[in-house]
Parts: structure tokens; sequence; C-alpha cells
């Protein structure tokens, strides 16, 4: 068994799916794009589907799912982003599918998006961006720069610290997580071939793929609520 | 002689915070729920999310050893 | 694996806020708009539902008054008849009381005037009756014993007669 030898293709493989000839490569595309890019494609066609066709009465049972859908997804981040925050739940709601559908694509045999240090670290950046951004919008620039003195002006450098912690601990949680659960299903499969790999993949793919998505929503909910109380 | 696999090695031993933190929380969750099990739901909740931050030390501390070994 | 572009990181943005877009037109939007019409197709319910409810109040208050005027109207016509039947009962008893008195009046001239007929027969016969004696006493012969007599006998017969 070449445990090493995996890690190696594994981690050090060239991501670089669609190269340019420009610029020395600085507008590569890589591999978890053009598989974010699929799972925007299946995300918009069954969209597409799901809601053609809506009637205000005599509903069938595709509209009633989109309902189902639209009305749990707002209920998860409503409830975690309070009654201030409502403004952003669609918009987590959507990073909590697309996070989610990112880690589920391990189940078909594809590396997973958020395998990539580059969709996490995007993530957590426009997480960030969101919640202090949320902040100014709701405190006003003086009442933002206000808060980070807050409770004590002792501990403004660890406020300050803080906008770079969030984004990382964010970013590096859900990386870890998937990169994690893909080198231990990686070991497996070498170990064992067969059926237990695939009750594993319960666990790793399909569980710890969405709780970490609702882990990523629901910090980047707390951080915003926090930001506008 | 190659030290980074020795670094590497000390990376993983934060699984032993996130273990402990993990058995903590999972004990008192068994206590809440043998206190109130009506509210077994809502527990079971808290608890995931909590594994799932408490996780997060010991994943910090694979992403730390990989990073070691291979960056 | 762990080495991050710029692009990959812009890339990715672009990504999120596609998708974002995606959603909120072909989900969010969609869905929003059918709820929106049912709430305000339940809204418009609701209000038509309140608004005849409030017509059937007003069309019962209406009639529950209409009931209540047809009752006093019932109750008035009752009294009406009623004062009507008592008028006629004391205008027939007034009437009979009237007419029995009439009849009273007319009994009691009648019998003034049959007691005085009467009188006047017996005063007549009485008359006669003087008279006859006084021819008899003025053809017999005169004595004492026989004017006694006479006396006695006219007495009699007066008495008789009168009785």
């Amino acid at each position: 068994m070449d445990i090493g030898g995996l890690l190696n293709e594994l981690l050090l493989e060239d991501k670089v799916m669609i190269h340019f000839d420009f610029m020395n490569g600085f507008f590569d595309i890589n591999k978890s794009v053009v598989v974010t890019w699929g799972v925007m494609a299946v995300l918009t066609l069954f969209l597409l589907w799901l809601t053609s066709g809506m009637k205000v009465h005599n509903i069938s049972t595709k509209q009633l799912v989109a309902e189902a859908i639209v009305d749990g997804l707002r209920g998860i981040t409503g409830g975690m982003l309070g009654e201030e925050g409502i403004a952003y739940r669609d918009y987590m709601a959507v990073v909590l599918v697309f996070i989610g559908a990112s880690n589920l694509v391990g189940l078909f045999g594809l590396t997973p998006a958020t395998m990539d240090l580059n969709v996490t670290v995007a993530l957590a950046l426009m997480s960030i961006v969101l919640v202090e951004g949320a902040g100014i919008h709701h405190k006003g620039v003086r009442g933002w720069l206000k808060s980070f003195t807050a409770p004590l002006w002792l501990i403004t450098p660890i406020n300050i610290l803080e906008i770079a912690i969030k984004p990382l601990s964010l970013c590096m949680r859900l990386f870890g997580n998937i990169i994690g659960a893909t080198v231990i299903m990686e070991l497996l499969k070498m170990a064992v071939p067969v059926i237990v790999p695939a009750a594993f993949s319960i666990y790793f793919d399909i569980f710890d793929g969405l709780i970490q998505a609702y882990v990523f929503v629901f910090l980047s909910s707390l951080y915003i609520k926090e930001a506008i109380e | 002689m190659d030290l980074t696999a020795l670094g590497a090695a000390i990376a993983a031993f934060t699984g032993i915070g996130a273990g402990i933190g993990i058995g903590i929380a999972t004990a008192k969750a068994v206590d809440a729920v043998a206190r109130q099990p009506e509210a077994d739901g809502k527990i079971m909740k808290l608890l995931i999310l909590g594994c799932a931050l408490a996780e997060a030390t010991a994943i910090y501390g694979f992403v730390v050893a990989i990073m070691i070994k291979f960056a | 694996m762990l080495n991050i572009s710029i692009m990959g990181i812009v890339y990715t943005v672009v990504n999120l806020l596609l998708l974002y877009i995606i959603f909120r037109l072909f989900l969010f939007k969609r869905v929003d708009a059918v709820l929106q019409k049912r709430r305000e197709e339940i809204e418009h319910a609701k209000d038509s539902a309140s608004k005849m409810e409030q017509e059937a109040e007003e069309l019962k208050e209406s009639y529950a008054k209409k009931l209540q005027e047809a009752g006093k109207e019932c109750e008035e016509l009752v009294a009406q008849s009623k004062k009507d039947g008592y008028d006629e009962y004391d205008r027939i008893i007034n009437d009979a009381k009237a007419k029995a008195e009439q009849i009273i009046v007319e009994a009691k001239h009648n019998a003034q005037i049959e007691a005085q007929r009467e009188k006047d027969a017996y005063v007549s016969e009485l008359t006669d009756l003087v008279v006859h004696a006084a021819n008899k006493i003025a053809v017999s012969k005169h004595d004492e014993e026989s004017d006694k007599e006479l006396y006695n006998k006219f007495i009699f017969e007066a008495i008789e007669k009168s009785e």
C-alpha cells in the first residue's frame, strides 16, 4: 500500500483544467471551478424544471416541493439570522445549497469543489465582506468603527484580528473537513475496496458534507447577527 | 533527518483537544436528554453543531499537518 | 490543492453571485410571486366574506325589526278588535236595557190605562146600578122597611160587584 503516493496524487495533482497561454497562466481555470459550473448547471436546470408552470390554485406536487424548499431554506437561515437580519437569509440559503451540493458531488466520484482552497477562501471572503457590510449598513460607519471597542477598549486588537480569524476559521474548517473526509475515503477504498467504503461514504460524504454546509452558514449568520445588533 | 514528519505528528495532537471537547459536549447532552427527554430534538441539533465546531480544531491540526508535509 | 490563485477566488466569487442571481430569479421570485398572489386572494376573499357577513347581519336586523313591527301591529289589531267587541257588547247591552225600560214603561202605562178603563167601567156600572136602584126606589112604594131592605140589597150588590 502506497499511502504516501496516494496522498501525493490527491493533494499535489495539477488542478488546472483549462490553461490559457496568457499572462503566464494568470487566468487559468481550475478543476473546482468547472465542477462548480456543473453544480450550477444542474441546480439551474432543476430550478427551471421545478418552478415552471407555477399556479396559484390547484398546485401540483412539484410546486408543493418548490414551496416547501423555499420555506425550509428560509426557515433554517431566517431562524439563525433573527428578525433584523432577515434580508440576508436568501443569500445564506444559496450558500447553504451551494456548499451542500458541492460536498455531495463526492458521491458521484467527482472531486468536491470545496476541496479546493480557492473555493473555500472565496466563500469565506464573501461571508466576511457580507458581515462587515451588514455592520456598516445597520450601524453606519461611525457605529461600525465604535463596535471594535466593545465591550472594552482593551480588546480592540483582538476585535480587529477577528476580521482575519473569522474567515480563516470558516474556510479552513470547511476545507479541512472535506479534504479529511476525502483522504479517509481514499485510504478506506485502498484498504477494503468493497462494501465498507459505501457504509462510510454515508457518513463522510452525505452527513459530514451537509453538516459542514450547515455549520458554515450557521457561523456566518451568527457573525452577521452579531454585527447588526 | 527530515523533521517535517515530526512537525506533522505534533500537529496531529490537536485531536486530543477535539476528543475531550466532543466527549464533554456529548456527556452534557446525555445529561440534558435524561433531564428533559422532550427536548431531545433541540439538544441533538445543538450537540451536532457543537461537535462540528469542536471537531474543527482537530481539522485545523490536520490541515496544518498536510501543509507541513506537502506545501 | 493548497496553493491559492487570485483568479480562482474571483471565479468562485463570480460563480456564487451568479448562482445567487439564478436562485433569486428562478426560485425565490417565482415562489414569492405565487405566495403574494395567493395572499392577496385570501385577503380579498376574507374582505368579501366579511362584507357578506355584514350584509347578512343587516338583513337579519331589518327582518327582526319587521317582525317586531308585525307583532306590534298584530297586537294593535287584537286590541282594536277587542275594544270593538267590548263596544259592541256595551252597545247591545245598553240597547237591551233601553228596550227593556221602554217595555217596562209601556207595560206600566198599559196597566194604568187598563186600570183606568176598569175603574171607568166599574164606575159606569156603579152609576148604572145607582140609577137602577134609584129607579127601583122611585117605582116602588116607600116605607121604612122596604127602604132599609133596598139599601142593604144595594150595598150587598155593590159589595158583591166590587169584589
